[in-house]
């Protein structure tokens, strides 16, 4: 089995002590400290301990997280330098660690820095920006060579505004003059949406005036901001436009230059991280005046190396094992070539208590399903050598890596099948051959090409449903009996395998003469279920009912099997369209021209199938096991162990000998 | 040129592309809700554009559907193939799993992986649930695909 056998432990000690135990339960790292709440309600526990924690410090320290990552935020979008295309952490020695922060009076400095820059760009960004709209605004009127804060003479008044694009200027004008015999209506400019006028008149005929134009849909402006014509503030402004902009480059160059001390912050970052969470694990912890309490789990195994730990602390510990039903954590951990399918496992749920491990089980499957999905060797390849070198190239961890060696496993599996069915590239090498050389390549598949049999490999794939379900079904017969429920593994399980087996040698069995063996199986089992399935009911007729409810579930076992038939479907998906873009390719027929346009086509369009492809087969591959496969016998829902240790973003603090 | 088995049969091909239609649009369904997610968190990108493309399949089933009925009829290398009108017939009767199938599922679809995509803007670590939705609503255009696929496989012309 491949969970690792947790013991739980309990641990009094002294306040004294209790930074260094914590310190050395944290660099170990194996031990998970649970929360104490219940204790704080239990009415024997809660008159003599109370919660310890450290708020003000957990407070002080998020803050002071976060303005290092803003930062470093700040400082990756100005690095000029190189990128890494996957962001890992870096090992560092612990002495390393601690000699490099030594000066953290000065990286401290830095980060203040850093955020203090940023925030001058932001605002002098935010000013262009308001610039920017005032001198949009001021565009119509360039042409006006009045004062825009002009509002009239002695005897006159000026207004200006817009009308909509929609209202004829001339119309506007006709409309104001009669009213009004000295007005003007001058039509400064316009644009799609509005035509901007300025309208000069007599003081005394001004309301009129207005009115008239309201009536034309006529909106007065403003300019209380500006004063002088409008060309005059437009070139004012620029200029203050390329001082800003002189300012934020100036700013960004020294962002960029701060780059070096990226590392620094980084490391700075880290090392309040382990500090926060030291001080947040306090608040799982009980204490008293002089003495602490907490309990927690850890792997049966580390328990030598707590025990030296909490010994030289001369703390009071005891280890337990965990009763039956307990809730407690799940801490996986596999062989090194069933670990990667952990992540599939883990992408649905943490396995409960009382479940199996269901990742050796689906391994298999899961190579075996996403190969035929994806069957094809040019595929398989480019994705198993891909993966390769991103494992090798950076120092992948936890989820990712899982993924990454997935993917590598899977890329071989399709490479394999890709022999069997014969697809390399789909059929591009007889396609390419024939295109540019004019030769006949037939590439035989080892086993058969399912475009042409394609119901050999639907048979094919069912059996290799049946397998899968069945499979599920011993491991669920297996937890029967491992709870004491043999009666229940029989009933439940081993009915069923009779009846399905007997239906399927009933069916096709006539051929090696087993069709009568399988008509009796069938029976046996049919009768079985419709007599056991309702054995927990008290009635007779509930009894009945339940077998019968029971017998009708094998439209359940039919579709479950049928499900499988997309082995077949996006197996021909992959080779079909592969085909396409093969086919495409060859249309320019052959010659040197001919050759490229098959080149690109081969680039693009089979990037774009390994893309779609990849991505339905890890669905779909990944569906069989969570629907089919885990719908028999896995519950999930466990909680999944979370020691207290350096969780650290940046830096992986690598520990060492004394 | 007169009226025979061809032209149905060419219309089966026509009738299995349609599914792009409900690809579009449930990429479309996806695409909107994607967008919001994106404008709450950027780096939320890469997992939405994943669960967008989902619905995308529909469409390559109808394209993979039509494109062996090209081959079948011969448009696509060597000359068209005669075809009776009881054949051409057949084609067409082949491809209208896929085609209606595909347009339906897809834009059903479509909509799961907008969920999906709201799913992952409130729990990014539950992407897997969500492809897991949406792509239950896929196993029907799987199977719609294998009986056109099985109906084309098996006409003799």
């Amino acid at each position: 089995m491949a969970t690792v056998e947790l013991s739980k432990i309990s641990v009094i000690g002294l306040n004294d002590h209790k930074p260094q135990i914590l310190k050395g339960l944290m660099d170990l790292g194996v031990v998970e400290i649970n929360n104490q709440d219940g204790k704080l309600t239990d009415e024997e526990w809660s008159p003599l301990v109370e919660k310890d924690g450290d708020e003000v410090t957990v407070n002080s320290l998020d803050t002071k997280i976060s303005e290092a990552s803003n930062a470093l935020d700040a400082l990756n979008k100005y690095d000029k330098g190189k990128k890494p295309f996957i962001k890992v952490r870096k090992p560092m020695k612990e002495s390393e660690f601690e000699a490099k922060l030594k000066n953290r009076d000065v990286i401290e400095e830095t980060v203040a820095d850093v955020n203090g820059i940023y925030k001058q760009i932001t605002r002098l960004k935010n000013e262009e920006n308001k610039i920017n709209t005032a001198i949009i605004g001021l565009k119509p009127w360039v042409q006006y060579d009045l004062p825009l804060d002009m509002t009239g003479t002695r005897f006159t008044s000026i207004v200006i505004g817009t009308v909509p694009a929609t209202a004829v200027v001339e119309d506007v004008e006709r409309a104001v003059s009669e009213k009004s015999q000295g007005a003007v209506v001058y039509k400064v400019s316009s644009d799609e949406q509005q035509s901007y006028l300025s309208v000069v008149c007599l003081n005394e005929e001004k309301d009129e005036v207005l009115d008239v134009l309201r009536l034309n849909n006529f909106t007065p402006i403003a300019f209380n901001e500006v004063s002088g014509k409008a060309n005059e503030n437009i070139v004012k402004f620029e200029k203050e436009l390329e001082e800003i902009k002189k300012n934020i480059l100036n700013l960004e160059e020294q962002l960029s230059q701060m780059a070096v001390n990226r590392a620094d912050v980084e490391m700075l970052h880290d090392d309040y991280i382990i500090d926060r969470d030291k001080a947040k694990i306090l608040s799982n912890i009980v204490k008293t005046k002089t003495a602490f309490y907490f309990d927690g789990w850890l792997p049966k195994a580390k328990e030598d190396d707590v025990k030296k730990v909490l010994e030289e602390n001369g703390c009071f510990y005891d280890f337990k094992t965990p009763e039956k039903g307990e809730e407690a954590p799940v801490f996986l951990k596999q062989n090194a070539i069933v670990e990667p399918f952990e992540a599939i496992t883990n992408l649905y749920s943490v396995p409960s208590v009382n479940d199996i491990d269901p990742t050796p089980f689906l391994a298999p499957f899961y190579f075996i399903f996403f190969g035929m999905m994806l069957s094809d060797t040019g595929y398989g390849i480019i994705l198993a050598v891909g993966c390769f070198i991103l494992l090798n190239r950076f120092r992948l961890e936890g989820m990712l890596k899982k993924l990454v060696k997935l993917f590598m496993f899977c890329g071989i599996s399709t490479a394999f099948w890709g022999v069997m069915f014969g697809g390399y590239f789909g059929d591009f090498i007889p396609v390419a051959a024939k295109t540019l050389f004019n030769k006949d390549i037939v590439v035989n598949a080892v086993w058969f090409n399912p475009i042409q049999e394609p119901m050999t490999l639907l048979v094919f794939s069912l059996i290799l449903g049946a397998i899968h379900l069945f499979v599920g079904m011993g491991l669920k017969a297996y937890i029967l009996i491992k709870d004491g429920r043999p009666v229940d593994a029989l009933c439940d399980i081993f009915l069923w395998y009779v009846l399905l087996i007997g239906l399927v040698l009933f069916g096709i069995g006539e051929s090696v003469g087993l069709a009568s063996v399988g008509k009796y199986m069938s029976i046996v089992g049919a009768v079985g279920i419709l007599l056991t399935a309702g054995r927990e009911k008290k009635s007779i007729i509930g009894k009945l009912l339940g077998g019968l409810g029971s017998l009708y579930g094998i439209t359940g076992y039919l579709s479950d099997v049928l499900s499988y038939s997309r082995l077949l479907a996006l197996g021909l998906a992959t080779g079909v369209i592969s085909q396409v873009i093969n086919t495409l390719g060859s249309m320019a027929g052959g010659g040197i021209g001919g050759a490229i346009v098959m080149l690109i086509a081969f680039v693009i369009g089979h990037t774009f199938n390994l893309a779609i492809n990849v991505l339905g087969t890890f669905v779909h591959s990944s569906r069989l096991q969570y629907v089919e496969f885990f719908g028999k016998f896995f519950e999930g829902g466990g909680v999944a162990f979370n020691p207290f240790n350096k969780k650290t973003k940046y830096v992986e603090i690598i520990k060492e000998e004394k | 040129m007169e009226f025979n088995g061809q032209v149905f049969a060419l219309m089966g091909a026509a009738m299995a592309a349609l599914a792009g239609i409900g690809s579009a649009i449930g990429i479309g369904i996806a695409g909107q809700a994607a967008s919001g997610v994106v404008s709450e968190d950027p780096n939320k990108f890469g997992q939405v554009l994943v669960l967008q493309a989902l619905p995308g399949t529909q469409g390559i089933y109808g394209l993979l559907i039509a494109f062996i009925i090209l081959l079948k009829v011969g448009l696509l290398g060597g000359g068209l193939v005669d075809i009776s009108v009881s054949q051409g017939a057949y084609i067409l009767a082949a491809s209208l799993p896929i085609g209606l199938v595909g347009i339906f599922s897809a834009v059903a679809q479509g909509k799961a992986a907008a969920a999906a995509i709201m799913l992952v803007g409130k729990k990014p670590s539950e992407l897997a649930k969500g492809m897991i939705f949406t792509a239950m609503v896929e196993t029907y255009a799987v199977l719609a695909l294998l009986i056109s696929f099985l109906m084309i496989n098996s006409i003799v012309l």
